[in-house]
């Protein structure tokens, strides 16, 4: 009992540091690419090239799946509506708001991470093991300007136009939806929509992706800084880079539409 | 293709679903075919910008804007202190004279609240764009209930005071009510008595025998007669006593002579 307690209070000490010592890495990190992002050379060509591997490259994926989702939404509301009320008129109107404020931008980002985040962090990280970075530093190139801000700037703009595709294809794939299955005509549809939807959440929609898009390659780069040797060091590395992004997507969710709340 | 071309078109067919979005939201509106139209309201109950504009119950615009004017008077001097700024589509525009009514409504499950404008008479002339008209204020329910929550509450407070009164009052109408209803009992009881249905019944001829007596005298002979009674009585008026003692003695000598 004694000894277990004994050997507790030092692994807390521990984990202590530890994470002091990566919250000030990470802030270190933030930091030098907020610096970075400012300083030229501004490296127009590989941020196109970053943006077509971010954007057009994922964009039937994302508008197939989030076509999906919001059908599945406008159908799973209008029989809850019929269930409750037993009226589902409003249906397009709140279905639409749910898609316009959350579908859209949420499962655009979750998707991106998944496909890009991934593949930031593995490119980094093989880059980290193979010494390429510390070669990048030899030939007087600074690896955050390098590597980190062609991807940054890309996978905003990226996540931005993806969001607005995919708000227009969800928006459309549910009218589509509510035209066979539910019986609104697209004028309805239209109407219902635009007593709840105003412009604001289409912004907030935006400002929501960018927000994503920026967490998901200054997570997937920081986390391919640090990977550790090997082929299992990239593996564990990727996971990471998807799953902290993923939960942080997912909170800074929560914070930004409890922010946008104060707006209406 | 190159990369920079399809990011290029990329960007462009985002630009182009943004536009799409604003046009369906009604944020631009490039093929803009309404006028607009100012109503003045003291009251608009619940209105916002961007509430749909009806006439004759059909969507024709929606309110634009919502200003409080505090200085504004209209023409006839009253002050109206809230300016409503809609847009009513060009179709519409010819309905609505200036005669027309502004009501603001209530639709739907949700309580939305809608501007409606009654179609004016073909007589009264066309609205100019632009121009300032005075709405009908909505009732306001929570006045409406106040009110009739504080008239409730007099009443109640009636009620309480003179609760003694009103039941003995309550009571006394109760024992009217039985003292009639013996009465009643007692009158038809009456009506069915032999003798009284004769007494009735005599009475009822002498007051038909009556009728015509009253109808003969005021007939024409009777009237004739009465002239005829007053000049002998005027005629009359001239003889004094003696002369008529003197008369009748005459007449009396005269008679005992025959």
């Amino acid at each position: 009992m004694g000894s277990a307690l004994l050997n507790l209070i030092p692994s807390l000490g521990r984990s202590v540091i530890q994470t002091q010592g990566l919250l000030s890495e990470i802030s270190a990190f933030l930091f030098e690419v907020f610096k970075e992002i400012f300083r030229p050379p501004f490296r127009v060509r590989e941020t196109i090239k970053q943006l077509h591997f971010v954007a057009n490259e994922s964009l039937i994926i994302i508008l197939v799946c989030v076509c999906f989702a919001a059908m599945v939404t406008i159908l799973e509301s209008s029989f809850h509506m019929k269930l409750v009320i037993q009226n589902d008129s409003m249906v397009p109107g709140f279905a639409a708001m749910l898609i316009l404020r959350e579908l859209g931008a949420v499962v655009t980002a979750l998707l991106l991470t998944s496909r890009v985040g991934a593949g930031f962090t593995a490119e980094v990280g093989l880059m980290k093991i193979t010494e390429q970075i510390d070669a990048l530093r030899m030939i007087g190139l600074r690896p955050i300007h390098f590597l980190v801000v062609p991807r940054l700037i890309a996978c905003i703009l990226g996540a931005v136009f993806l969001t607005i595709f995919a708000n227009g294809i969800c928006l459309y794939s549910a009218m589509l939806v509510s035209e066979i299955y539910l019986g609104f005509t697209p004028a309805t549809f239209l109407l219902a929509m635009n007593r709840f939807v105003e412009m604001q959440d289409f912004w907030f929609s935006l400002i929501k992706a960018a927000v994503f898009g920026a967490l998901i390659p200054l997570v997937s780069c920081f986390v391919g800084f640090r990977t550790q040797a090997g082929a299992e060091g990239v593996g564990s590395a990727t996971t990471k880079s998807v799953v902290t992004s993923s939960i942080g997507i997912i909170i800074f969710d929560f914070v930004l539409s409890y922010l946008f709340s104060f707006f209406y | 293709m190159k990369s920079e071309t399809k990011v290029g078109l990329l960007f462009l067919g985002s630009v182009l679903v943004v536009v799409l979005f604003s046009y369906y939201l009604g944020v631009l509106s490039p093929f803009s075919d309404s006028h607009t139209l100012n109503i003045m309201y003291n009251y608009a109950g619940g209105i916002e910008e961007g509430s749909p504009v009806r006439v004759m119950g059909i969507k024709v615009g929606k309110v634009r804007k919502i200003d409080f004017d505090p200085g504004f008077k209209m023409p006839s001097g009253e002050e109206v202190k809230l300016r409503i700024s809609i847009s009513v589509e060009k179709k519409a525009w010819d309905s609505i004279r200036k005669d027309s009514k502004y009501f603001i409504n209530l639709a739907g499950v949700i309580g939305e609240k809608f501007l409606e404008i009654s179609p004016g008479s073909l007589e009264a002339s066309a609205l100019t764009p632009g121009e300032t008209v005075r709405g009908e204020d909505p009732p306001r329910i929570d006045q409406l209930i106040s009110q009739s929550y504080g008239l409730a509450g007099k009443f109640l407070e009636i009620m309480n005071k003179n609760e003694g009164s009103l039941t003995s009052t309550i009571a006394q109408i109760d024992k009217l009510i039985t003292n009639i209803n013996r009465t009643l009992v007692l009158v038809d009881r009456t009506s069915k008595n032999p003798d009284i249905a004769r007494l009735i019944d005599n009475a009822v001829k002498m007051s038909d025998d009556l009728t015509y007596l009253t109808r003969n005298l005021r007939s024409k002979k009777a009237e004739d007669s009465y002239e005829l009674v007053h000049k002998l009585l005027f005629r009359l008026e001239g003889l004094d006593g003696p002369a008529i003692k003197k008369f009748f003695q005459e007449e009396g000598v005269k008679a005992r002579l025959f």
